[in-house]
């Protein structure tokens, strides 16, 4: 076979092996196809450009609002919620997490209540968060920190338990103490699958942020989305989603390189 | 020399998941002892006790009823003093060859870092590793994972080597060649050696004396002195002479008598 023909086998192939160019190209490729069908939507009159603004008008106002200081102060401010939040919650969650896994007792009186609590739907926590916290910076900090703790303190607690039991055994027969072998043996074991999810942890923080803008706040990529709605600025409320997908895919790409960076042994 | 480990009438249940399931017997009242020095092998069928009675000499189990002593001391818990060699790879990912030799070193409060760093260079020559030093065990073979995880043991300066079928999962020359390294390293020095195996041809090579175990529960049904039978000598050729294979042939009428006993 030749050598596209060999790519394009390994392409359709079950499970087939896939290089970095070929999936770029491929990422790519839906991007612009994505972009096609939404003009073409537009473009046939199936949506009035009132709902739906070509996707150039919304690129054009994206980039417009980038170069906006007013904006460019309520995506810090997302930012900066989502990050500490963020941090709170894996501060809490990583001691927590590993403990559950490391003594019977502490996962047998924690994972009841934690698995409760997962299930409580964060939106409907929000106007109870605004009665305890106001409407200032800490219930935002409240919704996301509830929001991603208890998914993550489980994640956490399933990452630590799942290291072999053979690597803390060999700990405890080279002469370590417990904290000892939590500390050179079960963390650096877990941190790959660890970094991976908070990664994905930090993702939901990106939709509760949104949600906790909506409902309550004065700044924010939220609060500006929900404001430009009321003069039914279509393509303003597109271009402030778009952003937040795109700090998010950013994010996303950068906790990637650094993981395969840091992990260069996997 | 006197004994150094003392098994003291070991019995061991397992407790059963389920309402009103019977406890499993696994060891039955195994008593033995074990000089300095000796390189001892369990050998016995699969799923027989082996692994547990090891884990219990390890204190990494405890026996429902019965005492093992080392050194005059009842073992009580897993520590540095009782060093273990795993099946399953256990050298750490995330260091180096010899990062994970050193990190045998680690918990030993008699020696500073000059001395670490000695003693994990001499333990990777010892198991032939120089040429790995810096690789991540990820990138090396089966063979020198466990080669890796054994240097990394004896860096820890254990009294007693516990090893758990660690040539079990390697293709026959991979094993040939490290049953002699392994033999020439214990000469070297001149620990006590557990090791389980259901391999009769590794049991006799490699022992001063062999433990044949019943099927579960396990008994010792044999005590098998091989240096008695073949001399304490070992070498590539040893196989082949006619004691060697006179005493294997028996071994493993034994063993097939167990073997069908399950069956
Ligand atoms: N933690 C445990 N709980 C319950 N049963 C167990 C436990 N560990 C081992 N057993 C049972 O005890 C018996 C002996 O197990 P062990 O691992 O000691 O055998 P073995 O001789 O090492 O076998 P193999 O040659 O297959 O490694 C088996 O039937 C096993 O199912
Ligand atoms: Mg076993």
């Amino acid at each position: 076979m030749s050598a596209p023909g060999q790519a394009l086998g390994a392409l359709v192939a079950y499970r087939g092996a896939t290089g970095g160019r070929v999936n770029l190209t491929l990422g790519i490729a839906a991007f612009v196809l994505f972009i096609a069908v939404w003009y073409l939507i537009v473009f046939t009159g199936l949506v009035t450009e009132r709902f739906l603004p070509y996707p150039g008008v919304v690129i054009g106002t994206m980039a417009q609002l980038l170069v906006t200081e007013s904006f460019l102060n309520d995506v810090w401010i997302s930012v900066a919620r989502v990050w500490g939040a963020f941090l709170l919650s894996v501060v809490a969650a990583v001691p927590i997490g590993i403990w559950m896994s490391s003594y019977r007792i502490v996962g047998a009186l924690v994972e009841p209540i934690v698995d409760f609590i997962r299930y409580l739907p964060v939106p409907a926590l929000v106007p109870l968060l605004i009665i305890w916290f106001g409407i200032g910076e800490a219930s935002k900090v409240a919704v996301l920190w509830m929001g991603t703790f208890f998914q993550l303190v489980l994640l956490i607690a399933d990452d630590a338990k799942r290291i072999p039991r053979e690597f803390v055994e060999t700990g405890y027969t080279l002469g370590a103490k417990p904290r000892q072998i939590t500390r050179s043996i079960v963390l650096p074991s877990m941190l790959p699958t660890m970094v991976d999810n908070l990664r994905i942890t930090l993702g939901w923080c990106w939709t509760w942020i949104i949600v906790a803008e909506i409902v309550a706040a004065n700044s924010g990529i939220g609060h500006y989305i929900w404001s430009m709605r009321r003069f039914l600025k279509t393509p303003e409320v597109m271009a402030g989603i778009l952003v937040v997908g795109i700090i998010g895919l950013l994010t996303d790409q950068a906790v990637r390189i650094a993981h395969r960076r840091l992990f260069r042994y996997l | 020399m006197g004994a150094f480990v003392q098994i003291q009438d070991v019995f061991k249940e397992f407790e059963t998941e389920g309402k009103g399931a019977a406890p499993i017997p696994v060891i039955d009242g195994v008593s033995m002892e074990i000089r300095e020095g000796e390189f001892v092998v369990y050998l016995g069928p699969s799923g027989c006790g082996k692994t547990t009675l090891m884990r219990i000499v390890g204190g990494l189990e405890t026996a429902t009823t019965g005492d093992v002593l080392l050194g005059g001391e009842r073992v009580t818990g897993p520590d540095r003093r009782k060093g273990m060699v795993f099946q399953a790879y256990t050298s750490f990912p995330w260091l180096t060859v010899l990062q994970n030799i050193k990190f045998g070193t680690k918990y030993r409060d008699d020696i500073g870092e000059p001395e670490r760093n000695q003693i994990a260079n001499h333990y990777l020559r010892l198991v032939g590793l120089e040429d790995f030093a810096d690789f991540y065990v990820n990138r090396i073979s089966g063979g020198m994972r466990q080669r890796v995880a054994i240097a990394r043991t004896l860096a820890a300066a254990p009294d007693i080597l516990l090893m758990d079928e660690p040539f079990g999962a390697l293709d026959a020359q991979t094993r040939d060649f490290l049953q002699e390294q392994l033999l020439e390293i214990c000469r070297a020095e001149r620990k006590a050696v557990i090791f389980v195996t259901h391999d009769v041809e590794e049991a006799v090579f490699l022992a001063d004396r062999v433990f044949m175990f019943s099927a579960r529960p396990a008994r010792v049904i044999e005590e098998i002195d091989v240096n008695g039978a073949i001399g304490p000598e070992r070498t590539a050729d040893t196989k082949e002479t006619d004691a060697f294979f006179h005493l294997r042939n028996h071994v493993r009428d034994l063993m097939r008598d167990q073997a069908r006993a399950i069956a």
